[in-house]
């Protein structure tokens, strides 16, 4: 089942307020929530694909409701409630180890943003898939090892086929990486469909969508 | 009275985020886990340091120079790297070129994923539900919605953001700007051109 935040091709008759603010913070608190989220992102407690994770396990109503750094603040603190620092479930018991904590400093802020988190690995794994080959995307896009798990295969390409356009290499894998069950890199390909394979009514038969997906999200084409 | 600030978080509509936040940073600091002035370093990064410009020019210099342009799309994030314009949420570039038969369009579905080193920030808009649920089923009506209009010949390639690679849109040069020095180039593209919902303009109509 699609969960609030795999919004692609959800009929929204929304016109987009192009004039909406450019303001990067619109208020100080926004401020506060987004340098928080990036300097503990640095502290080892969690990873990239869990603190998405975090921000799409909201109510769905949240989500929906929420401004962008609502999000982040309501997942800041179920990431901070998971690690015992808050107490924001009861049920969780304190599991912050101070000692393996990395608090960011100043002085390191420019290098860490520079570095950033490159999920690129060099290890080979194996790669079914060539380029201009036919895939077609598995069914179900439920994550497969952990019940409402994260993933990054959107609803709208599931059981659609599509061409291989590119090869990215072997990238760490959310579905595994957001739950601690480790990186298990994979290849990653960015695969083109055609507009009028994916909706009813295209709007024009040229037109395509490219998706990034990992090895596991795909199935060879029977013929 | 700060823990059931938090507490209330998850009931409904955050009414007064600013004082959930502020019991947070109280908490975190008291603990040792944050250092304000680090967070003022992520602040000015963002808010001051990082934008469209960045964009802007590696655009002007592919317009400019050929051998950058194949080099840029051939090796992106090697040519990102030695300019300094690499870094968290642009990790992995991928560059795409809008040319006579080909229009591209970047999105992210999921979240709002978006080369933050090349363009800074995300606008509203394109964190907007809106924007992420139609841009990939309706893209020509999307970018009616911001006064671009495509022939039909013209083919949309709409890329969404799903894995750690991040695109920047490579806008085609217009006509009326061949000639001019990169430096004047840069200031022709415009950070839509670079996600692909708006065309470079003359500064002086901007």
């Amino acid at each position: 089942m699609s969960k609030a935040h795999d919004m692609g091709g959800r009929l929204d008759v929304r016109i987009i307020d192009i004039k909406s603010s450019d303001q990067k913070f619109k208020e100080n608190w926004e401020k506060d929530v987004f340098a928080i989220t990036l300097a503990l992102g640095f502290s080892g407690l969690w990873n990239l694909d869990r603190s998405r994770f975090a921000r799409e396990s909201l109510e769905p109503k949240d989500y929906l409701q929420f401004s962008y750094f609502e999000k982040w603040l309501a997942g800041l603190i179920n990431l901070l409630g998971e690690n015992g620092i808050i107490e924001d479930r009861k049920e969780m018991k304190d599991n912050f180890e101070k000692n393996s904590f990395r608090k960011l400093e100043a002085k390191n802020v420019k290098k860490l943003l520079q570095m950033g988190g490159p999920t690129k690995r060099s290890c080979v794994t194996e790669k079914q898939f060539k380029l201009e080959e036919m895939v077609s995307v598995k069914m179900d896009n439920s994550n497969g090892r952990v019940e409402g798990g994260h993933t990054r295969l959107p609803d709208y390409v599931k059981g659609k086929i599509g061409k291989v356009i590119a090869y990215h290499g072997s990238h760490v894998l959310p579905d595994t990486n957001a739950h601690f069950l480790g990186e298990n890199p994979e290849a990653l390909y960015s695969v083109e469909f055609k507009s009028k394979v994916l909706w009813a009514k295209c709007e024009n038969k040229e037109d395509t969508v490219i998706v990034d997906l990992w090895e596991s999200y795909l199935e060879k084409i029977e013929i | 009275m700060k823990k059931d600030i938090l507490k209330q978080f998850h009931k409904g509509f955050p009414s007064n985020p600013e004082a959930r936040v502020r019991a947070l940073k109280i908490t975190l600091e008291k603990e040792g886990l944050i250092d304000q002035k680090a967070l003022d370093e992520i602040i000015d990064t963002y808010q001051n340091k990082v934008g469209p410009l960045n964009g802007a020019k590696i655009v002007a210099k592919a317009w400019t120079d050929k051998n950058f342009k194949a080099e840029l799309i051939g090796n992106t994030d090697y040519v990102l790297k030695n300019m300094g314009l690499n870094g968290r949420q642009g990790e992995h570039v991928v560059v795409v070129e809008n040319t006579e038969a080909i229009h591209n369009l970047v999105v992210c579905t999921l979240c709002s994923c978006y080369p933050w080193p090349l363009l800074g920030l995300p606008p509203n808009w394109y964190k907007s539900d809106a924007y992420r649920s139609r841009a990939v089923r309706q893209p020509r009506t999307v970018l009616n919605d911001f006064n671009v209009k495509l022939s039909s010949s013209k083919k949309v390639k709409v890329w969404d953001s799903t894995s750690e690679v991040r695109y920047l849109v490579l806008p085609q040069q217009p006509e009326s700007s061949k000639g001019l020095s990169e430096n004047e180039l840069v200031n022709w593209v415009t950070r839509d051109s670079m996600i692909g919902t708006g065309f470079p303009k003359s500064p002086k109509g901007k």
